[in-house]
């Protein structure tokens, strides 16, 4: 960290100067516009910032931010992160993934650098769709998805990203929507705040091959009876006029009721910070897929020592060893002798 | 660093071609065992050379530095450090499963005396854009070693971004230009053949006259060198040299290759130094292997330079080659017998001989067929 006082930004601090080559109208735009435009808020420095993506659309990401970053390879920007979040803890480190990437070929590292408690960043914008290579389904497309390469429809049970990085024991955990800045900015302000790895799933419009796949829930006209906003301390509500709200059944199952059969004291008080789990994963739950009422918000947000702290504590543990004081002490250490 | 016995090159594939796209520095410690698959996990092989060499999609050459006994992978992994760390690039350290469980004494070198290593980070913009302003080019490449300069993150002013789409030439911009792809694959190449001047050339141990070069790259190298030594109590003159840089090869090779009439590649592959050294200097260097997941023993070593010289097949010294025969399928029409291998070429296996004769051991009873 540098101790003179950070610069203050403007959006256009942090637009490279690359022609944004995202299809006209792609929900991209608003996810891109939303970290431009929070990142002034945060007070910290570009040089500072990384971002850190895959492949896919998502992963051009860090080519339209003026700060340092990286377009890996295939589903492991959350192992490039992981390297980099752990040599360097000065650093803000993003990953920007979607649901082909971060779920087929990098389920893997993703929940790897989760169960870690990796101090990264996650943004996972979820289309649904493989859009860079003009739809096929991926591995959030829902059964008997007709694509390119489904031609008599998807087989598969799509994952629920939230509910994977739950199971994953994420120690952040949220959803937003590209239709809605402000909540963006506000979930992303969170993830950023958190020590650890914060994972986000953010559903985006992919308008070229999966058009309107939110739409049932995110349109302006439904949000307000279709989305779930999770508010940490309050009864979970939702509908026009709060009509709506969670209760856990006798058997753990989170189910949406109408307020005034069950009385507002029967809700479920949001507790984002609850160390287990459940209560979180039940919610996820709720909906199978965007066309039921679906929670967005922060579902989980515990503090839990980060992976790199407890790396640079061992190495350090090591440095202070004695008689190894370099690489001279380490070699003549063991067992060694002497001629002539 | 990074390191595998095998494996983890085929499923990281696609990472080492990103660091050569990248310029970044890593070492890649293969330390090789018997393949194909999980093949043998505990045993020995030099089989993964070729895939070192081109086991990537796209024009992606990287350097490689084969350590040869315990001791020196010590040396050889500062080497390949020193290289990756000053031309920007993926390096492989070759050892296998014989070095890694090898031991033998060492001396302690004094950390003083080794060469410097480091490399200065930059720190300052490199280039003036159109309106005057400082920019930082990440693709600006050093006139002489070609490596590009090296920001990290962190140094204000010289933020950029790098992947894995082609890069244009200088600015590192993403760029689909058709010239700029052919001069970025050229310059990589470049970069990495320029290495060459920077390598010390092989060193060559040869006797007055001698008409046979024995060349081994390695852990082969005690073999190797032990089974010269016995020839040469018995009064052969022969010369032995040993690679540690196979890519790219140290300057003085093709010289040194082309000095002698006959050049006997020893390897515990099915010859992958010998087709590089073939197809880079066009002499016909000699084969003979040996695939068991053990090493060569001197006596083997012996057996080969023996034959060699004596106008015999070394291959057949070893007694390691399958008959023909023996490799033969049954074809349903007509009952013939077809072999699978043709026109009598080479026929390296890994049947056991009786090793005791030095021209041609018997051929297996059970393998026996006419
Ligand atoms: S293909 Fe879809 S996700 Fe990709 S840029 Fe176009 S609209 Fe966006």
């Amino acid at each position: 960290m540098t101790d003179t006082a950070t610069p203050v930004t403007t959006r256009k601090d942090w637009a490279s100067d690359q022609e944004v080559r995202w299809c006209p109208g792609c929900g991209d735009y608003s996810i891109l516009a939303a970290v431009q435009m929070l990142l002034p808020e945060l007070g910290v420095r570009r040089e500072q910032t990384v971002f850190v993506s895959g492949i896919g659309c998502a992963a051009r990401f860090p080519y339209y931010m003026n700060t340092y970053g990286v377009h890996s390879i295939h589903g492991r920007a959350p192992a490039f992160a992981t390297g980099l979040a752990v040599s360097r803890p000065d650093l803000d480190v993003w990953v920007v993934t979607g649901d082909g990437d971060a779920l087929s070929i990098g389920g893997n590292h993703l929940i790897h650098a989760l169960r870690r408690n990796v101090n990264i960043t996650i943004l996972m914008f979820n289309n649904q769709i493989y859009g860079l290579t003009k739809g096929q389904f991926s591995p959030t497309s829902e059964v008997g998805k007709v694509t390119k390469s489904t031609p008599f429809g998807s087989l598969a049970t799509p994952f629920n990203p939230v509910s994977l990085a739950l199971g994953a024991e994420a120690t952040f955990v949220a959803r937003t929507h590209d239709m809605d800045r402000k909540h963006m900015m506000e979930t992303f302000r969170r993830a950023h705040a958190h020590k650890g790895a914060a994972f986000v799933e953010i559903y985006q419009n992919c308008n070229v091959f999966n058009d309107g796949a939110f739409e049932r829930i995110t349109g302006k006209d439904v949000r307000s009876s279709m989305l779930i906003p999770l508010v940490h301390g309050q009864p979970i509500r939702f509908g026009a006029d709060g009509e709506k709200g969670v209760v856990m059944d006798s058997q753990g199952h989170a189910r949406v009721v109408d307020v005034d059969s069950v009385g507002e004291d029967a809700l479920v008080i949001h507790d984002e910070a609850r160390e287990d789990p459940g209560l979180a994963f039940a919610l996820s739950r709720l909906a199978n897929g965007p066309y039921e009422p679906t929670p967005i918000g922060v579902f989980r947000a515990v503090a839990k020592a980060d992976f790199g702290s407890g790396m640079a504590g061992q190495v350090d543990k090591a440095r202070r060893e004695p008689g190894v004081e370099g690489l001279d002490e380490l070699l003549r250490s063991g067992s060694t002798w002497t001629i002539g | 660093m990074t390191t595998t016995s095998g494996p983890g090159v085929d499923l990281k594939a696609e990472t080492i071609g990103l660091a050569a796209s990248l310029e970044l520095p890593l070492v890649i410690v293969d330390v090789q065992r018997g393949g194909p698959s999980t093949g043998l996990p505990t045993k020995t092989e030099q089989a993964d050379l070729l895939l070192a060499m081109y086991g990537r999609h796209g024009e992606a050459p990287v350097p490689i530095v084969a350590a040869r006994t315990p001791s020196h992978c010590f040396e050889a992994t500062i080497e390949a450090a020193r290289i990756a760390l000053k031309y920007r690039t993926p390096v492989f350290l070759l050892s296998d499963g014989y070095l890694a469980n090898g031991s033998e004494p060492w001396r302690l070198p004094e950390m003083d005396s080794l060469a410097d290593i480091s490399v200065p980070f930059t720190s300052e913009p490199n280039h003036t854009g159109p309106d005057g302003t400082a920019q930082f080019w990440p693709y600006l490449r050093d006139p002489v070693t070609l490596a590009r300069p090296w920001a990290v993150p962190g140094t204000p002013g010289l933020e950029h971004r790098i992947g894995g789409l082609e890069k244009a030439d200088g600015s590192g911009n993403v760029s689909y230009d058709p010239a700029n792809h052919g001069r970025m694959v050229q310059l990589r190449a470049a970069k990495i053949a320029s290495i060459v001047s920077d390598i010390a050339p092989v060193e060559v141990d040869a006797d007055e006259g001698a008409e046979l070069l024995v060349l081994g790259w390695g852990s082969t190298y005690g073999a190797i060198a032990a089974g010269v030594r016995r020839v040469r109590a018995k009064g052969a003159r022969v010369a032995h040299a040993h690679l540690v840089h196979i890519n790219p090869f140290p300057a003085n090779l093709g010289e040194v290759v082309r000095a002698f009439p006959r050049v006997l590649v020893p390897e515990v592959n099915m010859g992958q130094l010998s087709r590089l050294v073939r197809a880079e200097y066009l002499v016909d260097a000699w084969s003979v292997n040996k695939v068991e997941g053990v090493p060569f023993k001197a006596a083997e070593i012996e057996r080969a330079i023996t034959a060699a010289l004596g106008g015999g097949d070394p291959q057949e010294a070893l007694g390691l080659c399958l008959e023909e025969s023996s490799l033969a399928v049954s074809q349903a029409a007509g009952g013939a017998n077809g072999s699978l291998l043709a026109g009598g070429g080479a026929s390296n296996g890994n049947r056991k001989g009786s090793g005791a004769s030095p021209n041609a051991a018997a051929p297996r009873p059970d393998m026996e067929e006419e």
